[in-house]
């Protein structure tokens, strides 16, 4: 193909996240904030504080997701009070979209980064999960890997914990203590299994399986 | 006196003020340094060496914060002020935090559910934090 050396040439972002390719990003930033923690609501300088973007654009944000409905506004004294909207028709897929992307998932794969080579499996299990959780809930991660220890995955977790202004309460289990344990059909494991979870590092199938 | 501890001091608070006292200290980094020793024998039961590690943790976190002056209103505050009182990180005071979650289901609701791997990072934290307590 011939390429015209003309206009302005855009470099291709490194890689494009599920997120970057469905919503811009101060979008994403705003949604993340209002749908991560939908039982409480946020004044304007709170979302922009938390969203980390410019107070026009947000602005323009809460106002345009104002307007169709996906977020309700209340007034205290002067303030506008912004909360997801509960009632919205595409609330809960809105949610777990924003869970299973920047509101959660992202900030835990991020951290655990540099550990992944480490890691077999890794996803968050419990009241988040399942969609029961509220503001005060800790987000229950489930991390199988041979080699890391506690101190090791508690440092790396801790800026998931800055960006989510929540507890990351981990289980770690090395591949013979997990497989152990579901054998044994141990209560938490079982519990554990049954219950809804969005994957971080590995997927559903490789929980049947034995580990390697 | 800290700032971060003065916010936490107070009546219904986490931490009252209370002036050190040189035999106490001596007492708790005393019960803490042997504890954590015995912790480390692996002819003991894991349940038994996770209780003498997380009661070592304890004590020579309370050390750390009676030297400065305080006094803890309940246990799992002396494990998290760490940073405060001696300058740990996450990668000590949570794995201590959990260890103590964990010391309570087991204590209360009969469930002690702890493997090689929680203990020997427990042991691991203990290890740092008498390693910065010591004067």
């Amino acid at each position: 193909m011939i390429k015209p050396n003309m206009g302005i040439s855009i470099a291709p972002p490194a890689s494009t996240s599920l997120a970057d390719a469905l919503f811009p990003k101060v979008r994403q930033r705003v949604l993340a904030v209002l749908f991560g923690a939908p039982d409480r609501s946020f004044y304007a300088n709170e979302v922009i504080a938390l969203a980390q973007s410019g107070s026009g654009a947000v602005q323009r944000e809460l106002a345009s997701l104002s307007e169709a409905g996906l977020l309700t506004v209340t007034r205290q004294g002067n303030q506008k009070h912004y909360q997801a909207n509960a009632s919205a028709p595409v609330f809960a897929e809105l949610r777990g979209l924003m869970l299973k992307t920047v509101g959660l998932a992202d900030p835990l794969r991020s951290s655990l980064a540099p550990l992944a080579g480490q890691i077999d499996l890794a996803f968050v299990y419990g009241s988040v999960a399942r969609q029961q959780d509220t503001a005060q809930s800790d987000v229950d991660l489930m991390v199988v890997s041979a080699s890391l220890g506690y101190g090791e995955l508690f440092g790396a977790l801790e800026s998931a914990t800055v960006a989510l202004g929540r507890k990351v309460n981990p289980t770690l289990y090395a591949p013979a203590e997990w497989d152990k344990r579901i054998a044994q059909d141990s209560a938490f494991i079982t519990r554990v299994l049954q219950q809804p979870k969005i994957w971080l590092i590995g997927h559903e199938e490789q929980l049947h399986a034995p580990s390697a | 006196m800290h700032p971060a501890l003065k916010n936490l001091c107070g009546p219904g608070k986490s931490l009252k003020l209370e002036a050190p006292d040189a035999n106490e200290l001596a007492g708790l980094l005393r019960t803490g340094t042997a504890r954590l020793h015995d912790a480390r024998n692996t002819t003991l039961a894991l349940e038994s060496r996770f209780d003498l590690a997380y009661n070592a943790a304890h004590a020579l976190c309370l050390a750390a914060l009676r030297r400065m002056g305080y006094r803890a209103a309940n246990r799992y505050i002396v494990f998290q002020v760490l940073p405060h009182t001696l300058g740990l990180g996450p990668e000590v005071w949570r794995v201590l935090d959990k260890c103590h979650n964990t010391r309570n289901l087991g204590e209360y609701e009969g469930l002690l559910d702890v493997d090689e791997r929680l203990v020997n990072d427990l042991i691991e934290a203990t290890a740092a934090v008498a390693k910065a307590v010591q004067p």
